[in-house]
C-alpha cells in the first residue's frame, strides 16, 4: 500500500521521533523546563533532579533554569523568602495504539486518540529549626520597631539613622530592616540576599539559607484527541486539539486531587488548548506566493491544502500506528 | 517505522513539473563579429510538454519537454569587398571630346547589408531526461578526496560566480538527481531555412548593385552574387549547416541549453540539502531567564538527522528520515 493511495501528499511523524525531539529540547533549552529561585546558580545540587544540558549550553554558559522570586514568608515584617524549584523531568507522547500504562482512571487510550505523559518535580527549602531561632530574633525587632513607628514612640535620632540604611524603593516591610542588617545576615553561611532586580523591582528578599530541598514528583497523564469543528464568528473550520481526560498519580487525599485535576483541565481546556486550534487556513500552503517569492511566477493559483475527512480520508489528521499523520491534495486552478 | 516520512505522489511531481514547465520562460542575445561578416542573435523561448514517470527500478523520467523558441532571430551583416567600376577617360582626337566613364563603387559601407530573419518557426528542440535520486552525506570535517574532484571543481566554480551558495561548514544531508541520460537536441537547421537565409542575403546585395551596364560588369568581376556570399561567409558546404555550426558552437547557445539542464540534473549539485544537525529553534536573546534582566543568548536547538533516504516507485516519491539520540 502506497503512503499516498487516498491523497497527493502525505507527511507522518511518528511518536518516537517527537519525543527525541522533545528530550533534545530539554537539554538545549534546560530553562524552559526547570524554574528555581537564584540560589540554584551557586548550588544546581539542590535540584530535584540533576540537570541533564547539552554540552553546547555549558560552553555557551546558558543559564539552566529560569530565575524566579523566591517564595514569600506572609507576614513577615520584611521581605523575607523560601527556595524553592519546579522541574519538568520528562514529557513524552504516545499516539494510539496506546504504548505507555495509563492509570486506570483513564482506562485504555481509544482510538485515533493521544496520550501524554509529563513528570515533574518540585522542592521547596524547609528551614531548620536553628535557622528559625537565628532569623526569629530580627523578625521580632522588626516587628517592635514597625510597632513603635505606628503609634509614634521612636525616637527621632534612631529613625534618621535607620532611614539613611533604607533600602532604595524600600517599602514599609523593610522601613527599619536597613542595610546594617542585611549585612550581618549575608555574612552568615548558606544565606542568599536576592540580588537588586531590574526596573519594576523595588526591594529586596532576605532568602532563608537552604540546606537540602524537600522533594516531591508528580505524573501527569492526559489524554486527548483532534477534531474539525466550527467557531462562532469564522466560516471555516478549525482544527482543535481536545482534552478527553486527565489524571494526577498518587496525589493525596482524594478532594486534593480531584480539585488540582480540575483546575489543570480547567486551564487547559478553556485557556490553553483553545489557544492551539488553528483554522483552516493556516493549513495551506499557498505554492503560488512560495514560488513567487523564489522568482518564478507560475501563472496558476496552486495550494497545498488538507484534504477533507471524511470525503477523501477516513481521519486527517489521524493519530494510529503511533504516528500523527497527515494528508493533503494540490489543487490548481486557473489564472494567479 | 521513520520517525518522519514524506510523500509525493507521481500526480503531484506531474502537475508540479507541469506548471515549473508552463513558468520557465528566457531571453538571451548576442553579436559577434568576424571579421568579413558579423553575426547576432536574439533569442527567446520558453518549455512545453514533458511527462513525468516514475519507475518501478527507482528512476525519473521526464522526457519529450519540448524547447519551443518565440523568437528566433539571426542577424547577419556582410562587410563586401569594395567593388569600383568606370573613373577612366578615354582621349580622342581633336575636335572630339574625351569620353571619361562614370567611377561607379558598390559595398562601401561597413558592413554592406544587414538582414534579421526571424527563424522562430523552423526551430525546436527537445529535452528527454532520466535520472536517479540519490543521497549523500556531506562531511565537512572530512578531507578532500585525494586527486581531482570533479563535482567539487564544479561547486567551487558554481558557487564562485554566485549560481550555488558556498560550500558549506556544517554537515550536510544532499540530494541529488543523478542524471542516467539526458538526450539534448542539437540546433539543426532544415535545408528551407538555409534557403530562407541565402535568399535575404542575396536580395540584399542585389539591392546594393545598380542596373545596366554596371550591373553587368559587377556580377562578371564577382562571378555571382550567390559565390560572394560563400566567399565573404567562407562556407564551404550548405548554407544550413552553416548555421548549425554558428549556433552550437560559436554562440554556444547548445552549452547554455546544455547547462540549463545539467544546473537542473547535475549530479554533482544538490536539488535538496539539510543541516545535520537540523535548526529547530534558533539562537534566541531572552532578558526573561535571569531575574536581574540581563539579556541572556540562549543557543540554538538542534536536532541530529540520521538516514535520510529517497525512494521512489511506481506511484510516489517518499522522503524518510529519522532523528537521532
Amino acid at each position: 500500500m502506497a503512503f499516498t493511495d487516498e491523497s497527493d501528499v502525505f507527511g507522518s511523524v511518528h511518536e518516537d521521533g517527537i519525543n527525541l525531539v522533545v528530550r533534545h529540547l530539554m537539554r538545549q533549552r534546560p530553562s524552559l523546563f526547570n524554574y528555581a529561585t537564584t540560589t540554584f546558580a551557586a548550588r544546581p545540587d539542590l535540584f530535584c533532579r540533576p540537570i541533564d544540558a547539552a554540552p553546547a549550553v555549558l560552553k555557551a554558559q546558558n543559564p539552566l533554569f529560569t530565575e524566579q522570586e523566591p517564595l514569600p514568608v506572609f507576614g513577615a515584617p520584611f521581605p523575607l523568602g523560601i527556595d524553592f524549584c519546579v522541574q519538568v523531568t520528562d514529557a513524552r507522547v504516545d499516539f494510539s495504539p496506546q504504548d505507555i500504562d495509563l492509570p486506570h482512571e483513564l482506562g485504555e487510550l481509544p482510538p485515533q486518540s493521544f496520550a501524554f505523559r509529563t513528570s515533574a518535580c518540585a522542592g521547596i527549602s524547609c528551614p531548620p529549626k536553628e535557622v528559625i531561632d537565628e532569623f526569629l530574633p530580627w523578625v521580632e525587632r522588626e516587628l517592635l520597631a514597625q510597632q513603635e513607628l505606628a503609634v509614634g514612640r521612636v525616637e527621632e535620632g534612631r529613625a534618621a539613622q535607620r532611614s539613611t540604611a533604607r533600602l532604595p524603593g524600600a517599602g514599609r516591610a523593610s522601613a527599619t530592616f536597613g542595610a546594617a542588617e542585611r549585612s550581618a545576615l549575608a555574612t552568615k553561611p548558606g544565606l542568599a540576599l536576592e540580588p537588586v532586580r531590574g526596573e519594576g523591582r523595588p526591594r529586596d528578599t532576605v532568602i532563608l539559607p537552604t540546606r537540602q530541598l524537600q522533594c516531591f514528583c508528580l505524573d501527569v497523564f492526559a489524554v486527548g484527541r483532534f477534531e474539525w469543528g466550527s467557531v462562532p464568528g469564522s466560516e471555516q473550520a478549525w482544527l482543535k486539539p481536545r482534552l478527553d481526560g486527565l489524571e494526577i498519580v498518587d496525589l493525596g487525599p482524594q478532594p486534593l486531587e480531584d480539585s488540582l485535576e480540575c483546575y489543570v483541565t480547567t486551564v487547559l481546556r478553556l485557556g490553553i488548548l483553545p489557544q492551539l486550534m488553528v483554522p483552516t487556513e493556516r493549513l495551506v500552503l499557498d505554492i503560488t506566493e512560495v514560488m513567487e517569492e523564489q522568482g518564478l511566477k507560475l501563472g496558476k493559483q496552486v495550494r497545498l491544502e488538507p484534504s477533507s475527512a471524511p470525503a477523501d480520508v477516513p481521519h486527517n489528521p489521524a493519530v494510529e500506528d503511533d504516528m500523527l499523520k497527515v494528508f493533503a491534495k494540490l489543487t490548481v486552478s486557473g489564472g494567479a | 517505522m521513520a520517525h518522519l516520512t514524506v510523500a509525493l505522489s507521481e500526480n503531484v511531481l506531474r502537475t508540479s513539473v507541469a506548471l515549473l514547465v508552463g513558468a520557465v520562460r528566457w531571453e538571451k542575445q548576442g553579436a559577434k563579429d568576424f571579421g568579413a561578416f558579423s553575426a547576432g542573435y536574439h533569442v527567446k523561448g520558453h518549455l512545453e510538454g514533458g511527462g513525468v514517470d516514475l519507475g518501478s527500478d527507482g528512476s525519473i523520467e521526464v522526457k519529450e519537454l519540448d524547447v519551443k523558441w518565440d523568437r528566433f532571430q539571426v542577424t547577419l551583416g556582410l562587410d563586401v569587398p569594395e567593388i569600383c567600376v568606370g573613373g577612366g577617360c578615354i582621349d580622342l582626337p581633336w575636335p572630339l571630346p574625351d569620353i571619361c566613364l562614370p567611377r561607379i563603387c558598390v559595398f562601401s559601407g561597413d558592413p554592406d547589408i544587414s538582414i534579421s530573419p526571424d527563424l522562430a518557426a523552423f526551430v525546436a528542440q527537445e529535452i528527454s531526461f532520466t535520472g536517479r535520486i540519490k543521497v549523500r552525506y556531506f562531511d565537512a570535517g572530512a578531507p578532500p578526496p585525494p586527486g581531482f574532484d570533479p563535482c567539487s571543481f564544479l561547486a567551487q566554480v558554481l558557487s564562485g560566480t554566485g549560481v550555488l551558495p558556498p560550500t558549506p561548514t556544517t554537515n550536510q544531508w544532499q540530494v541529488f538527481v543523478d542524471p542516467q541520460s539526458i538526450d539534448v537536441d542539437l540546433f539543426d537547421f532544415a535545408d528551407i531555412v538555409g534557403d530562407i537565409v541565402e535568399d535575404a542575403l542575396t536580395a540584399a546585395v542585389e539591392a546594393l548593385i545598380p542596373g545596366g551596364w554596371v550591373r553587368d560588369l559587377i556580377l562578371a568581376i564577382v562571378g555571382g552574387v550567390a559565390d560572394l556570399i560563400r566567399f565573404v561567409l567562407d562556407i564551404p558546404d550548405e548554407i544550413d549547416e552553416w548555421l548549425s555550426d554558428l549556433f552550437n558552437v560559436s554562440f554556444g547557445l547548445l552549452d547554455f541549453l546544455a547547462q540549463l539542464v545539467a544546473e537542473l540534473f547535475g549530479s554533482c549539485v544538490p536539488v535538496y540539502r539539510i543541516d545535520d544537525p537540523f535548526e529547530v529553534l534558533p539562537a534566541k536573546v531572552t532578558t526573561s531567564v535571569l531575574l536581574s534582566g540581563a539579556p541572556v543568548t540562549l543557543v540554538p536547538v538542534e536536532v541530529p538527522v540520521r538516514g535520510l533516504s529517497v525512494t521512489v516507485n511506481d506511484v510516489e516519491l517518499v522522503v524518510q528520515a529519522d532523528v537521532g539520540a
